[in-house]
């Protein structure tokens, strides 16, 4: 209860203040100086909150509900709506605010990724397009066995990134199921791993290659872990959503014949999510496939990196052709993948 | 006279959302009883069966197995205690994609070390036996079938097997045959009477049908709201009990 009044005052309060500071921004045309003092704007975004605040907790309190807020209407109980008259939508407050967001927000993006229709039908520009476009389309097969040969260890790199990323997410994946971390000392290490994955999770695989493209030096053992990395922490968080949801029947009957923690989750537990567990690892080295292009582009080896030299060039037609490759292997991979996943179900 | 197998003594549950599931409950168990537990869902009939085998922490009170009090042991005492108290279910609750020999084979994974259990290394002793009490519920010759292909009867049959490869010495069984057709609810029950009979297992067993309550037990204790309301033999039970115990105008269901 107190909860919905806490996410309704936020809600309200926040697009009050974002519409608060675009006013500002628009009317009050502040210098390059101003617009980059944090500190300063920070402070004023949070007194227009609280202001936000101030006029949701007013709005809300009123007997009329055609005056009640976005946020109300969002995060009411049901209960509260259905003791609600039915009003048509142009009537209500909540309807209006809900557009003008939208259309102050459209307008603000518009501005922000300077979009121009006189870019985009340029003639120079066009052209331009047009040539790339001409190259990519007459690809340079000249250096296909090359091309062939990255891209084997692209799908390597995404193989040898998954397999040992299995046993560290299969083993994790226990200890971050709630229903098995019970008790003081169980459910902070619970607690602890969730985070410490949430965040290695949060931190793209583009950055990991990075950051090991400075450790172990530019090449696919940095592509490698970096997307052994990201797929523990994705894989440990699918397994573990997995031996949440398994039933607890299985749990029972074995523990009621003295079985030790390690049994009970080998012959109740993993019985029951093997098969999910084999669909998401399949599906995970499809996605490092894909991942593994993009690594390549910032020095994690194999295709991507041998695009980007290509690119750096603008030899276009060099370019179609490793796009070319890429493109059938990932189609290959997500059919085989989709198939493998289906056969499994 | 001997000393009970088990005895409660003043057994409280109170679970954390405050629900008292069991309010001071004291009985004895004399070995080779038949004792039956009746009463409405949550009367706290699964309650006090889970508690017996620790698969729940009671809040207060005395369980005596076998003269010792078990009700605060922890850890490797409730492993020890658990290989020699054998439990069946309402569901079963076999796994469903081994086999129903690897599944009877579970009842030894407390008297081996973890590490051979995981690699499936059970001794032939241990497989003849699994195949012994396989024969003694009648289904051997589904031995190698998965366990999630038998009907609802033949899997808790499998379940009493896999109760009995413990070696236990009381076996609990919670609302056995609750989701079972009436025709194989006789069978599965027949089999806990000649488990009880023939390998002098007590058994303490919860149960809806008062109907089976006379055929089978030896004697009845009724819980109402977490509290021993009857106890004595399943002949004394009379229509005003009965609506004691169920409430004003439940009727008696006969199952045969």
């Amino acid at each position: 209860m107190k909860n919905y009044i806490f996410r309704r005052t936020f809600f309200d309060s926040f697009v009050f203040a974002y519409l608060a500071m675009i006013l500002l921004v628009v009317a009050g045309r502040p210098t390059p100086e101003q617009m980059l003092n944090l500190g300063q704007n920070f402070l004023i975004f949070v007194i227009a909150m609280v202001i936000g605040a101030a006029l949701s907790a007013g709005l809300n309190n009123s007997k009329n509900p055609a005056i009640h807020t976005l946020g109300e209407a969002l995060f009411e109980p049901a209960y509260k709506k259905a003791a609600k008259a039915e009003l048509p939508w142009y009537k209500t407050f909540s309807a209006w605010q809900l557009i003008t967001f939208l259309v102050v927000t459209f307008v603000v993006g518009l501005n922000i990724t300077k979009f121009s229709l006189t870019e985009l039908l340029d003639e120079d520009g066009f052209a331009g397009a047009v040539r790339l476009f001409h190259g990519l389309f007459s690809p340079n097969f000249e250096i296909l066995p090359k091309a062939v040969l990255n891209i084997i260890e692209t799908i390597f790199m995404a193989f040898m990134a998954t397999t040992l990323a299995i046993p560290v997410a299969f083993v994790l994946s226990f200890f971050c199921a709630k229903n098995i971390m019970k008790g003081p000392v169980a459910s902070t290490v619970y607690m602890l791993l969730r985070t410490l994955l949430n965040f290695t999770r949060a931190i793209e695989a583009l950055i990991w290659a990075i950051i090991f493209s400075v450790w172990v030096g530019i090449g696919p053992f940095s592509g490698m872990l970096a997307l052994m990395i990201h797929s523990i922490a994705s894989l440990a968080k699918q397994y573990s959503e997995m031996v949440e949801t398994v039933s607890e029947g299985p749990i029972e009957g074995i523990q009621s014949t003295g079985a030790t923690k390690l049994q009970t989750v080998w012959f109740a537990i993993v019985p029951q999510v093997i098969l999910p567990y084999i669909s998401f690892t399949v599906y995970r080295w499809d996605i490092n496939v894909r991942m593994a292009t993009i690594i390549g582009l910032v020095g994690g080896g194999g295709i991507g990196t041998m695009l980007i030299q290509y690119q750096g060039q603008a030899m276009w037609p060099e370019v179609g052709c490793i796009i070319l490759v890429i493109a059938i292997v990932v189609w290959g991979m997500d059919q085989a993948s989709a198939v493998i996943r289906d056969a499994l179900k | 006279m001997s000393q009970p197998i088990l005895s409660l003594r003043n057994l409280v549950k109170t679970y954390p959302n405050g629900v008292q599931a069991l309010k001071g409950v004291s009985f004895d168990v004399k070995k080779g009883e038949f004792l039956v537990i009746i009463g409405l869902s949550g009367s706290g009939k699964s309650t006090l069966l889970r508690c017996v085998n620790r698969l729940h922490d009671p809040t207060s009170g005395e369980i005596l197995f076998e003269g010792k009090d078990i009700a605060k042991v922890q850890g490797e005492e409730v492993r020890s205690l658990r290989k020699h108290i054998g439990m069946i279910f309402q569901h079963f609750n076999l796994i469903p994609r081994h086999s129903v020999l690897s599944n009877v084979l579970m009842g030894r994974l407390g008297f081996m070390s973890s590490l051979k259990s995981i690699f499936g290394l059970f001794s032939d002793e241990d497989k003849a036996k699994a195949l012994e009490y396989l024969r003694l519920v009648g289904i051997a010759e589904k031995a190698k079938i998965r366990a999630d292909q038998l009907s609802g009867g033949q899997q808790q049959r499998v379940a009493i097997a896999r109760a009995l490869t413990q070696g236990p010495s009381i076996l609990l069984a919670d609302e056995p045959v609750a989701s079972l057709d009436p025709a194989t609810c006789h069978t599965v029950m027949d089999y806990l009477k000649k488990v009880n009979q023939e390998l002098g297992i007590t058994v303490i067993c919860n149960l809806h049908f008062l109907s089976l309550v006379r055929q089978y037990a030896t004697r009845v204790i009724a819980l109402k709201g977490g509290e021993i309301v009857y106890e004595g033999s399943p002949n004394d039970i009379t229509e005003a009990w009965f609506e004691k115990i169920y409430g004003q105008g439940a009727k008696e269901v006969h199952i045969n």
